[in-house]
C-alpha cells in the first residue's frame, strides 16, 4: 500500500505535467517558427469567404469580399455578395460604406470601443502578432500541418463575446489562411482567406 | 474725569513702582502664554461672510460646486496615443493618500455598459414628446434601412459585438436614450476618445482626481504639490503635466502671506525705530519703542486665547498697529520730556485729550465688530485690545519711565514750534484745492468683490488655468443652479423644472444635469405606464408588424428580435441613483446631487444670469442660481452696502465724541479737519488712480477714521494748553511711524495686505499735513 501513493502520484499529477511542458514546449517552438516566417510581410491582399452559423438568421450567411492589410495599421474589409459594404481603417480612424447609405462615413477607434476591439482583433490576425495574441488569449496547439492554434480570451470584456477562435495560417506559416469565431451560446463564424498576394504594392487609395 | 483718574494712579503708583513694573510684566508674561497657543490660519475665509446672508449662502454653494474640490491635471504632449498612455502613467502614480478617484476619462463610456443600460431603461426616461418623435421617425422606410443595417452589420466582422444589441433594440431606440447623454459631460469643451479626455486638438488630456486635503490647508496642499511633482516624474519626455485646484491657491497665498509677515513686522520695527532715533534723541525713547512690541504681544496674546484659529491676515495688520499704538505713548513721552511740571498734573492734562483720541479709535474699530465677515470682526477685536493696552501702557506706566529733557534735549522743528511766520493764505488754498479735485474724482470710486482680486496668483498658475481653459474650457466657472429640498422627490422634481426652464431658454448651452436621466420617481412612472401603452397601441402595432416584415424579408428568424418585444411589456426597475452609478455615472451623480438638493451646471454667461436676475415669473420656484460671476457683483454690492454703514457709523461716532471732548463748534470742525481731508483724498486719488475698493481696504478706511481723528483731537487740544508744547511733533513722529508701517505693507506680495498699504498711505499721508499745517492756519495761529 506504501508503493501506492507515489504511483498515484506519479500517475496523475506527473505524467499530465510533463505532457502539458511538452505541449507548451511544442507550442512554442511553433510560436517562435511563426514569428520568423510572418516577419517580413509588409502587404497581403485575398479574398475572403465567410459562412456565419448565427441563431437568429434562418439560414447560414455567406459572403464574399475581398480583404486589404498594409504594416503597420491600414487594413480594408470588403464584402462584395450578397451586398456592397465594408470598412477601412488607417491608424486610429476609418471610414465605413454601406449599399443603401450612400457615402462613407468616417468613424473614430477612440469613440468605437466596439469597433476598436473588432480592428486590434483583425489587425493582429494580418500582422501574425503572436506576442499581442498571447497576451490577450490562452495558446493551444491544435494542429502543425498546417499550423493551427485555438484562442481562448483572458479578458472579461472579450468573453462576452467571444468563447474561442481557431486560427488556421497558410503551410509555410505567412498568413492566416482561416478564422473560426465562437460566440458564447453556439453561433459562429468561418472565414477563409484564398488567393493571398503577399507584398505586392497596394494602391494608396485602398487606404 | 478722565485726567483726574490718570493723576490719581499715577500718584498711587509713585511709591509703588516695583508693584507697578511687576503688573506690567504680568501682562506681558500672559501675552506670551497665550502667543504660545497661537495657531494661524491662512485660507481667504477670513474675508468671506459667515452669516446668513445671500452672499454667505452663495459662497458656501460655489463651495460645493463640483470642480471646485476637484484636482485638475492637464497633460500636453503632441502625439494622443502616447498622450493616453502617459495619462494612465500618471493617473497609477497618484496614489491615496493624497489623490483619490483619480479619472482619465468619463469611465462608464468606455464600454458597452452605458448604452445597454440606456436601451435597457428607455421606458423610465422617455416622456410623452419623446414617444411621439419616436412614432414620427420610425416610418416604414426607416424601419427598413434599419433592419438592412443590423443585417449588414452582422454581415461584417463588426456583427460579433453588435449582436446582442441588434437583437435586443433593432429599432436603435437608444439613440434617443443617448440624446439625453448629452447633458451629462461636466467637461463641455473635452472629447472622449478611447475612453479618455482629450482636447479637441488632440494635444491635450486631462485627469480629474478627489483629494481628501481641504482645500483651506495650506501644509496638506505642500504634501500634495510634492507628491504631484514626484508622480509626473512617470511620464515620458515629451509630454508635461501641470495640476489646477484651489490647492495651488491656498499654498500660494498661505507662503506669500508668511513671507509678508516676516518682512513686514521686520521691516516697520526697523523704520519706527529708525524715526525715534531721529526725532526722540533719548534713551528713554525705547520706552516708546516699547510700547507697540508689547501691545503687539499682549493683543496677539489675547487674540489666540480668544479665538482657536487666528487668521494670518489680522496678523499681518500687526504691522500696522504698530504703527498706530505709539502715539499716545509719543505724546506722553514729549508732555513728560518737555516741562519740568509736577508728573500727576501733566498727566492728568495730557489724559484728555489722549484718552479722547483712543476712544474715537476705539470707536472706530468697534463698528467692524458688527461685520458679517469674521476676519474683520477679529481684527476689531485685536485693534481695540492693542489700542486699550497702549493707552494704557502710556498712560499709567510710561509717565513712571520718562524724566524731563535738560534744556534742549528734545527736538525741535521751526515749521511746526511756530519759529517762523506760516503761509496761512497759501496753506488753506493748497488745501482746498486738494480737496476740491479729490471731490472731482470720488465719483469715479470702484469696489471690486471678485474673490481672485483678492488672492496671488503666481503668473505659472494663471497660465496653467488659462492653458486648462483653452483646452478644455471652464469647468471650474460654471454657474450652478441648485434645489434644495430635504425630500430626494421634491427635489428631483424640481431640478427638472429648472433643467426644463433652462432648455427652453439656453437651447445652445451647454448644460450639465442629472434630470434626462434620474427623472422623479412618479414620472417614471407616467413614462413606464405611456411607453407600454405606446407599444400596445396603434403606432406600436404599426412599427412592430414594419420590423417583423423587414427581418423577414433579410432572413431573420422568427426568435431574432424576441429580446427587444420581452423588453416593450416589461418595463424594467426604477431608476435611482445607486442604479446610476452602478451603469458607470457615479462621479456625475455625486458631483450633482449634493446633500439635501440637486445641482444644474450652466455656462456662466450674461443670458443665464439674466435668466435669474430680478423677478421672472417663468422662473422655477426654490432655485438658488449661483455664478462666480454674479457672486463677485454680489460680493461687491455687500462690500459696498457694508462700507457706507462703517462709514456712516465710524463718522457719527467719532463726531459725538469729538463733540463730547470739545463742546465748541469751531473746534470740533477743526478737529474734523484731518479725517475730512483723509478720507477725501483717499476717495479721490483711489477713484482717479483707478484703485479699487475690496474687503481688505475698507478696513483701512476704519483705520484712516480713527487716526485721523486722534491728529485733530491732539492738534486742537492743544490749542487749550493741554499737554503743553510737543503736541507737534508727537504727531508727526506718531504719523510718520504709522506710515512707516503702512509703507512696508506696500511692499507685500499679497494683494490684499497691499491695497491696505496703498490705501491708507495715501489717507493718512493727506491727513498728517492737514493736522501739522491745515488746523493752525485755519485756527489763526501767529506764534
Amino acid at each position: 500500500m506504501k508503493y501506492l501513493l507515489p504511483l498515484w502520484l506519479l500517475l496523475f499529477v506527473f505524467l499530465p505535467l510533463a505532457a502539458w511542458a511538452e505541449e507548451d514546449a511544442e507550442l512554442e517552438r511553433v510560436l517562435a517558427g511563426l514569428k520568423v516566417s510572418a516577419a517580413g510581410i509588409e502587404t497581403l491582399a485575398s479574398d475572403f469567404t465567410q459562412e456565419k452559423h448565427l441563431e437568429i438568421f434562418r439560414e447560414t450567411l455567406v459572403s464574399q469580399g475581398r480583404f486589404y492589410f498594409a504594416r503597420p495599421d491600414k487594413l480594408r474589409w470588403e464584402t462584395t455578395a450578397p451586398v456592397a459594404s465594408g470598412f477601412l481603417l488607417n491608424g486610429s480612424g476609418g471610414k465605413r460604406w454601406h449599399q443603401r447609405a450612400g457615402a462613407p462615413v468616417p468613424f473614430d477607434l477612440g469613440r468605437e470601443p466596439g469597433m476598436k476591439l473588432i480592428a486590434e482583433q483583425l489587425l493582429a490576425w494580418a500582422r501574425v502578432d503572436l506576442d499581442w495574441l498571447k497576451e490577450r488569449y490562452h495558446l493551444t496547439l491544435v494542429g502543425t500541418a498546417p499550423v493551427t492554434l485555438r484562442l481562448v480570451p483572458r479578458q472579461v470584456a472579450a468573453k462576452q463575446y467571444l468563447d474561442y477562435l481557431l486560427i488556421a495560417f497558410d503551410a509555410k506559416g505567412r498568413h492566416v489562411a482561416s478564422v473560426e469565431v465562437h460566440e458564447q451560446g453556439g453561433d459562429y463564424t468561418l472565414i477563409r482567406f484564398d488567393a493571398a498576394v503577399l507584398n505586392q504594392p497596394l494602391d494608396p487609395a485602398l487606404f | 474725569m478722565i485726567g483726574s483718574l490718570f493723576a490719581a494712579l499715577y500718584r498711587y503708583f509713585a511709591p509703588r513702582r516695583a508693584l507697578l513694573f511687576a503688573l506690567t510684566l504680568l501682562l506681558l508674561g500672559g501675552g506670551l502664554a497665550g502667543l504660545s497657543q497661537l495657531q494661524v490660519r491662512e485660507d481667504i475665509e477670513a474675508l468671506l461672510p459667515d452669516d446668513l446672508s445671500q452672499v454667505a449662502a452663495d459662497f458656501r454653494r460655489l463651495r460645493e460646486a463640483p470642480f471646485a474640490r476637484k484636482v485638475l491635471i492637464h497633460l500636453r504632449g503632441s502625439d494622443p496615443a502616447s498622450l493616453s498612455d502617459s495619462a494612465d502613467r500618471l493617473a497609477a502614480a497618484l496614489a491615496p493618500p493624497y489623490f483619490t478617484r483619480v479619472m482619465t476619462g468619463p469611465a462608464s463610456l468606455d464600454t458597452a455598459r452605458l448604452p445597454e443600460w440606456l436601451a435597457a431603461n428607455l421606458p423610465n426616461l422617455l416622456d410623452g414628446d419623446d414617444l411621439n418623435r419616436l412614432a414620427a421617425t420610425l416610418t416604414p422606410e426607416r424601419i427598413d434601412i434599419l433592419v438592412e443595417t443590423a443585417y449588414q452589420q452582422l454581415l461584417s466582422p463588426e456583427g460579433w459585438v453588435t449582436k446582442g444589441m441588434v437583437r435586443r433594440d433593432p429599432l436603435d431606440l437608444r439613440a434617443f436614450g443617448l440624446e439625453k447623454l448629452r447633458f451629462v459631460n461636466p467637461i463641455g469643451q473635452a472629447r472622449i476618445d478611447d475612453g479618455y479626455f482629450l482636447s479637441a486638438d488632440g494635444r491635450g488630456a486631462l485627469i480629474v482626481a478627489d483629494s481628501p486635503v481641504s482645500l483651506t490647508d495650506s501644509q496638506g496642499a505642500e504634501r500634495l504639490l510634492a507628491t504631484f511633482d514626484e508622480a509626473r516624474t512617470v511620464l515620458p519626455a515629451g509630454v508635461t503635466a501641470t495640476l489646477v485646484s484651489g490647492h495651488r491657491h491656498t499654498l500660494a497665498n498661505a507662503s506669500a502671506i508668511k513671507g509678508d509677515l516676516m518682512r513686514v513686522l521686520s521691516l516697520s520695527s526697523l523704520a519706527v525705530l529708525a524715526i525715534y532715533l531721529f526725532f526722540l534723541r533719548s534713551w528713554q525713547g525705547v520706552f516708546v519703542f516699547l510700547v507697540p512690541s508689547a501691545i503687539l504681544l499682549v493683543a496677539s496674546g489675547v487674540i489666540a486665547l480668544a479665538y482657536d484659529q487666528v487668521f494670518a491676515v489680522t496678523l499681518g495688520f500687526g504691522g500696522v498697529l504698530l504703527g498706530i499704538a505709539d502715539e499716545y505713548a509719543m505724546h506722553i513721552y514729549f508732555a513728560c520730556r518737555g516741562s519740568g511740571r509736577e508728573r500727576a498734573e501733566l498727566v492728568g492734562e495730557v489724559a484728555g485729550p489722549v484718552t479722547g483720541g483712543a476712544l474715537a479709535t476705539l470707536a472706530s474699530f468697534a463698528v467692524m465688530l458688527v461685520s458679517s465677515l469674521p476676519g474683520q470682526r477679529q481684527l476689531a477685536i485685536y485693534a481695540m485690545t492693542g489700542i486699550v493696552a497702549a493707552l494704557l501702557l502710556s498712560l499709567v506706566v510710561l509717565p513712571h519711565l520718562v524724566r524731563p529733557a535738560p534744556a534742549g534735549g528734545t527736538l525741535r522743528l521751526p515749521l511746526f514750534t511756530g519759529g517762523q511766520r506760516r503761509p496761512r493764505k497759501t496753506i488753506v488754498a493748497l488745501w482746498l484745492a486738494l480737496l476740491a479735485v479729490s471731490a472731482l474724482f470720488v465719483g469715479d470710486l470702484r469696489f471690486d468683490g471678485e474673490l481672485r482680486a483678492m488672492s496671488l496668483i503666481p503668473e505659472e498658475l494663471r497660465r496653467a488655468e488659462h492653458d486648462l481653459r483653452q483646452a478644455f474650457g471652464d469647468p471650474r466657472g460654471q454657474a450652478m443652479a441648485v434645489v434644495e429640498d430635504t425630500d430626494s422627490e421634491t427635489a428631483l422634481a424640481r431640478n427638472r423644472e429648472v433643467f426644463r426652464f433652462l432648455r427652453e431658454r439656453l437651447p445652445e448651452a451647454a448644460i450639465v444635469s442629472l434630470a434626462p436621466l434620474l427623472p422623479p420617481a412618479a414620472d417614471q412612472r407616467q413614462n413606464a405606464e405611456n411607453w407600454r401603452a405606446f407599444w400596445t397601441g396603434e403606432e406600436g402595432r404599426r412599427i412592430l408588424a414594419a420590423l417583423d416584415a423587414a427581418g423577414a424579408r433579410l432572413g431573420f428568424s422568427a426568435q431574432a428580435f424576441a429580446p427587444f418585444h420581452a423588453g416593450l411589456t416589461a418595463p424594467p426597475p426604477a431608476i435611482t441613483s445607486d442604479s446610476l452609478r452602478q451603469a458607470g455615472l457615479g462621479p456625475l451623480v455625486d458631483a450633482l446631487l449634493v446633500k439635501n438638493g440637486v445641482l444644474t451646471l450652466v455656462p456662466d454667461s450674461a443670458e443665464a444670469r439674466e435668466l435669474f436676475a430680478g423677478e421672472n415669473p417663468a422662473r422655477p420656484a426654490g432655485v438658488h442660481f449661483v455664478s462666480p460671476t454674479g457672486f463677485g457683483t454680489e460680493v461687491a454690492a455687500a462690500i459696498q452696502r457694508d462700507f457706507s454703514r462703517y462709514l456712516l457709523l465710524s463718522l457719527l461716532l467719532v463726531s459725538a465724541l469729538v463733540v463730547a471732548i470739545f463742546r465748541d463748534r469751531r473746534r470740533i470742525l477743526l478737529a474734523l479737519v484731518p479725517v475730512v481731508t483723509g478720507l477725501l483724498a483717499m476717495f479721490g486719488i483711489m477713484g482717479g488712480l483707478g484703485i479699487p475698493f475690496n474687503l481688505f481696504n475698507i478696513v483701512a478706511t476704519v483705520l484712516v477714521i480713527g487716526l485721523c481723528v486722534d491728529y485733530g483731537i491732539f492738534m486742537v487740544g492743544n490749542g487749550t494748553g493741554a499737554g503743553a508744547g510737543g503736541v507737534d511733533l508727537s504727531v508727526l513722529v506718531s504719523g510718520l511711524t504709522t506710515l512707516a508701517g503702512f509703507g512696508v505693507l506696500v511692499l507685500a506680495r499679497h494683494p490684499a495686505l497691499h491695497s491696505i498699504g496703498v490705501t491708507v498711505l495715501i489717507g493718512i499721508g493727506a491727513a498728517i499735513p492737514a493736522a501739522l499745517l491745515v488746523i493752525p492756519a485755519l485756527r489763526g495761529e501767529r506764534e
